[in-house]
């Protein structure tokens, strides 16, 4: 019987984070032009794309307003909830 | 009262008399009057999933913290200017880097008679049911309202 050498090799694979998204919740207090505003002044959105989210949370109830890496989104979050909207972080996909 | 723009892109707010200035106080009262404070409320948002347990102990405390600075100066603010009215007709001035901070503590204010009172949704015919006590905070609610779409146009950019 001839001897064998088995060659072991590993492989290592790295998949990037699943992104996260903020998610900002309808509320009945806080006004819509201020919405805008606060899109507007925390991710640099121009009026109109700040309007049609504001619009979604507006009819739909909630609205994914970033969606990226954990630490930024978590950032977002603080940042929108310093500015009194009720947001949420979770899972993209 | 009366809630005037400013040239320099603020608000004046004319009082009439002492009652005048107890409505401004009562925003502190309003926006500190709920068991649970906004911070907490906001911080429960995040699910556990999403790592609340952390954001418990490391974010709302700041949350807390910046909510609560607002509401002091707002407080300051209005006990400065009262005292030079002498308690009676006089001024308040929003200047337009204070904007934020009014608009802030307004907000806190209307978010928790809401979360008190529930009035968003309420026809006609239920505000003439609400309590002499619900009446007050749902006029108040809508006097912060006021205040808050005039910041909006006139100091806020």
């Amino acid at each position: 019987m001839a001897d064998t050498d088995t060659l072991v090799r590993t492989e290592e694979s790295v998949s990037p984070a699943l992104p996260w998204n903020v998610v900002v919740h309808d509320d009945p207090v806080n006004l819509m032009l201020y919405v805008t505003y606060v899109l507007m002044k925390i991710f640099g959105y121009e009026e109109k794309k700040a309007k049609i989210l504001m619009m979604q949370v507006h009819n739909l109830g909630r609205s994914v307003v970033w969606t990226g890496e954990r630490e930024k989104a978590e950032l977002y979050v603080q940042q929108l909830q310093i500015h009194q909207l009720k947001t949420s972080l979770e899972k993209a996909g | 009262m009366k809630v005037l723009p400013t040239l320099e892109g603020g608000l004046r707010i004319d009082t009439n008399d002492a009652s005048d200035w107890d409505l401004l106080r009562c925003v502190i009262h309003d926006a500190n009057g709920r068991d649970v404070d906004l911070a907490t409320r906001l911080g429960d948002l995040i699910s556990p999933e999403a790592g609340g347990e952390d954001w418990e102990e490391y974010v709302v405390p700041d949350l807390r913290e910046e909510f609560q600075d607002e509401l002091s100066q707002i407080h300051a603010l209005i006990e400065s200017a009262a005292f030079k009215a002498g308690g009676g007709a006089g001024s308040l001035w929003i200047h337009p880097e204070d904007a934020f901070t009014w608009y802030g503590s307004f907000n806190q204010a209307r978010l928790a008679i809401e979360d008190s009172y529930h009035f968003t949704g309420m026809v006609e015919q239920d505000l003439m049911k609400l309590t002499p006590e619900q009446q007050a905070a749902y006029i108040r609610s809508d006097f912060y309202g006021h205040i808050q779409i005039l910041l909006l146009k006139h100091a806020l950019h």
